[in-house]
Order: structure tokens, then C-alpha cells, then sequence
């Protein structure tokens, strides 16, 4: 079953509907949330975007397009918790010159995973949302307010963070 | 956290009862307010306290009609069923109260009570029309429904 048609019967009021999308959605969600701000907050932090979800899911427009919106609100989440928790604004919004996607440049997903929380967080963000969610290009971009070409530009930077600090930690193979 | 897990914490805002019970909360104090207001208004001549016991029960009635706007607003999502069935429980409560003004109206005759019929028309009008809003957005959705093939 399509995202769209769970979102569609969630919105009609079906709470099997809405059963089966949080099935299919809890785990990434929760993924996101434990990689950018860790797993002691992670469950309050993952209900509180179900919460937002649930509310805001009578309004949604696009049903089709349910993933960015997920995790446009469950980035909105793990933003305002860390403003509170670290007492100031993240600058989330930022032009920056499109650089070209070096394909052969990626780091390997362990590696990734391991490197992950020693990142800044928007460069945290980006990772996460674009390897460990699959996450298309575009996705991101909506999910971040940002142009796509900005997305591919934090990514290389991010990668080449993540690669500096894993080569400083020994762990270049 | 697994999903089974999330769900349960989910209870609250994705229960029926609360959610039908906010709506009712809004409207029974919005109509009870008017339809007291409306009572006290029109009385000719009355006690003190009873001035007093009046203007309790119509601020009781307007804390419930506010407490159910903010859930309704702020804290409760109404999906397409939710939708309808408010809109048929505010078609059935202003169809009581402009009843309820029509009968205090005959028994003063004064202009505030024509003017609560007036009110208690307007709210029942514009109730008919979230109802008629509502049975079309669920029928929309049921229509989509069914192409993507569900």
C-alpha cells in the first residue's frame, strides 16, 4: 500500500490507517531523531513529532508527498529541542555556491554512522537525511528550505568533515 | 521505541471520545451561554443573586465554549469523519437553540429575543454550511481513495 493511500485513509479517520503508517514511519523517524540530538532524548523527541504529525495530518495537501513533510516537522522538532537545550538559534537557512556530487567520494555507511555525532548538526542533518533516510536530493531540499544545489554543496562538505575526522581518529582503511 | 509502543502514546489525540468530546464541550457552552444569556436578558425583573447565579452560569457555559475552541485549535486533530460528525452535532445544537429562542420570544415578545433568533439563525446557517463543507471533503477523499485502490 502506498504512502499516499495510508495518508489519505489516516486523514478520512481510519486509526488502522494511522497504525500502519506509524509501522512503516516510526523507525526512520526515530533514526533521525537519535542521530541528531542522541538516544536519551530520542523517544520524548520521536513523540513529540508523531504528536505534531497527528495534528497537523487533517491539513496535509499533498498526501503523496508525506515523507518531506515528515521530516520537515521532525526536523522542526530536533531543532527546537536543541535551541532549548544549548540556549541558541541554529541558522539553518543558508545560500552557499552548488558544488558537483563527487559519487566516488562517499564514505562507507559504517564509517558514517560511527563519524555521525561528531558532526555539527547541520552538516549532521544533511548525512543523515540523504544516507541513512535514502532521502532524494529533492527531498532534502524541501526539508531543509534550502536550493537543491545548497544540498549538494553541505554534503560534500559533510562528507569531507566526516572523512577528516574519521582519518583523525584512525579509522581511514 | 516500537511502533506498538508509540501508538499507546498516541492514545490521547487519536481517541474518538476525546475528540468528539471536545466539540461537544465547544458547542453545549456556546449554546448554553446564548441561550442563558438570552433568558437572563429578557427576565423583567430579578433579584440580586439571581443577577449574580445568571452571569455564573453564562461565564461557566462561555470557559467551556473557549476551552473547546483551543482544544479543538491547538490540541486536537479533526479528521474527515470527526469533521462530519461535529458539523451534524452543531446542526442539531443550534436547531435546539434557535427552538429555544423562538419559544422565549413567543413568551416575552421583546426585541432582544427576536434578536437572539436572529443569532441562533445565523449559527445554525453557518453550521449548515461547515456540514455541507465537511460531507465534501470526505467525499473527496473517498474518491481518491478508491482510484489509488483502496
Amino acid at each position: 500500500m502506498t504512502d499516499e493511500l495510508l495518508v489519505v485513509r489516516c486523514q478520512l479517520g481510519e486509526r488502522e490507517a494511522f497504525a500502519e503508517l506509524v509501522g512503516i514511519w516510526n523507525d526512520p523517524v526515530w533514526t533521525y531523531v537519535r542521530r541528531m540530538i542522541g538516544s536519551s532524548q530520542a523517544d520524548d523527541v520521536a513523540q513529540e513529532v508523531w504528536l505534531a504529525v497527528v495534528r497537523g495530518l487533517p491539513r496535509l495537501k499533498e498526501p503523496g508527498r508525506f515523507a518531506p513533510w515528515l521530516f520537515t516537522i521532525a526536523r522542526r522538532t530536533v531543532a527546537n529541542r536543541l535551541r532549548e537545550e544549548y540556549g541558541r538559534h541554529e541558522v539553518l537557512a543558508e545560500e552557499e555556491q552548488a558544488t558537483a556530487d563527487p559519487a566516488d567520494a562517499l564514505v562507507d555507511r559504517t564509517e558514517l554512522l560511527a563519524g555521525l555525532s561528531e558532526l555539527p548538526v547541520r552538516e549532521r542533518e544533511i548525512l543523515v537525511l540523504f544516507y541513512l533516510e535514502d532521502l532524494s536530493l529533492e527531498d532534502c531540499a524541501e526539508i531543509c528550505a534550502i536550493p537543491v544545489g545548497t544540498v549538494k554543496s553541505r554534503l560534500s562538505r559533510a562528507r569531507r568533515m566526516l572523512r577528516d575526522h574519521l582519518t583523525e581518529k584512525g579509522h581511514r582503511r | 521505541m516500537n511502533p506498538d509502543d508509540m501508538i499507546g502514546r498516541l492514545s490521547g489525540p487519536l481517541s474518538l471520545r476525546s475528540r468528539i468530546g471536545n466539540v461537544v464541550a465547544l458547542l453545549g457552552g456556546l449554546g448554553g451561554a446564548l441561550f442563558i444569556g438570552l433568558l437572563w436578558a429578557t427576565e423583567p425583573v430579578l433579584p440580586g443573586r439571581t443577577h449574580l447565579a445568571f452571569g455564573a452560569l453564562v461565564a461557566l457555559g462561555l470557559a467551556w465554549a473557549g476551552y473547546g475552541t483551543w482544544a479543538l485549535t491547538r490540541r486536537t486533530p479533526l479528521f474527515a469523519l470527526d469533521r462530519v460528525i461535529a458539523a451534524w452535532l452543531a446542526v442539531t445544537a443550534t436547531g435546539l437553540l434557535t427552538a429555544g429562542t423562538v419559544a422565549i420570544a413567543v413568551a416575552r415578545g421583546t426585541w432582544v429575543s427576536a434578536a437572539g433568533i436572529l443569532v441562533a439563525v445565523t449559527l445554525g446557517a453557518v453550521a449548515l454550511v461547515i456540514l455541507v463543507r465537511a460531507r465534501a471533503a470526505r467525499a473527496a477523499l473517498l474518491r481518491r481513495k478508491r482510484e489509488l485502490g483502496g
